[in-house]
């Protein structure tokens, strides 16, 4: 007398397990439906406070993330959002204004030299004043070896 | 990333299962209303940022561990690691038949009316108390396998163990809800 052939697989034991689980899990669906409106309301107030939280996470991120950086701050502190190129090209306008000073400030010295060599070759090529070989500043400027 | 939309169906779609799961546990509405709301916050707060497809796991990893935190709060350790012993023996349940009970359970969908003993939301009371009866893990895993529709490798990540104890806690709770429901003559 052999009763094995009554006894089910182990993959039918799975799936009657299966079919008797999901049919408890749709009774408590059936049930979880049937909660106080008191409960769904506090549930609906904590799901808006949630998404509230979430905007405000989301906003947060965006601001962190460059979108209250001008492009010279970008330039000077870098920004990983963008590329090489961009952060090089926001820098550009920077690196023009160095330079522009620095011509200004090469070109400011040369008129200075320029008007005081006018000046000099002005009193150099003049008749010079008999008093001034008495003067002992003028004298040392001739003593002084030329280049 | 997931969009208002996407987070607020979710949030809609779980926020029931997830309060009666939460008050399986701690066996109170204000605490399970605590821990839900907590549990939305959380995941809104760190993982608004990710696909919606990866808010359901996450959903439950957090509410296991919002539960947890709960328990903590309320200083009662020894109670929960009573309540999550896995070392519970067979307690006969070898010698349950389940197939009889699934038997059953397709001739109930036969019993209609007059036949039937309890009502349907008897019915649903009991399977409820029975649930709640369960111990922890074996609730977590048949919930999570079964009401929330997850896969056993999905179920596992979310309690944090094997794919094995998982099958192993499914078939435990399947077996002592099934016995128990049977004893209480409920056919479902």
């Amino acid at each position: 007398m052999n009763k094995s052939y009554n006894l089910p697989s182990a993959a039918n034991v799975g799936a009657l397990e299966s079919r008797f689980g999901l049919r408890v899990a749709a009774h408590l669906s059936e049930q979880s439906l049937q909660l106080g409106p008191d409960i769904g309301e506090r549930l609906r107030v904590s799901r808006e406070q949630a998404l509230q939280r979430a905007r405000t996470v989301r906003a947060t991120q965006v601001a962190a993330s460059g979108g209250g950086m001008t492009s010279a701050g970008a330039a000077i502190l870098g920004d990983p959002g963008k590329g090489w190129w961009v952060t090089l090209g926001s820098a550009l306008p920077l690196l023009a204004l160095l330079a522009g000073l620095l011509l200004i400030q090469k070109w400011y010295a040369d008129v200075q030299i320029a008007a005081a060599a006018e000046i000099d070759t002005a009193l150099l090529a003049d008749d010079l004043p008999p008093k001034a070989y008495g003067d002992a500043g003028f004298v040392e400027f001739l003593k002084a070896p030329r280049n | 990333m997931a969009t208002d939309k996407e987070l607020s169906d979710f949030l809609k779609s779980i926020e029931k299962r997830a309060f009666k799961r939460a008050l399986y546990a701690v066996r109170n509405d204000e605490a399970a209303l605590d821990i839900v709301q907590d549990t939305m916050i959380r995941l809104a707060e760190k993982y608004s940022d990710r696909p919606a497809a990866e808010l359901p796991l996450l959903f439950q990893r957090i509410l296991s561990n919002a539960t947890m935190d709960w328990f903590r709060r309320q200083k009662v350790r020894n109670a929960v690691l009573k309540n999550f012993s896995d070392f519970e023996g067979p307690g006969g349940d070898g010698e349950f038949d389940i197939l009889e009970a699934l038997d059953a359970l397709d001739g109930s969908t036969r019993q209609d009316g007059a036949d039937e003993v309890v009502s349907r939301s008897q019915i649903m009371v009991a399977i409820d108390a029975e649930v709640a009866q369960l111990p922890t893990r074996q609730r977590e895993a048949f919930l999570l396998r079964y009401w929330e529709e997850f896969d056993v490798a999905e179920t596992a990540t979310a309690m944090g163990c094997s794919e094995g104890s998982v099958k192993t806690h499914c078939s435990r709770a399947v077996h002592a809800l099934a016995k128990a429901l049977k004893s209480k003559g409920i056919t479902l």
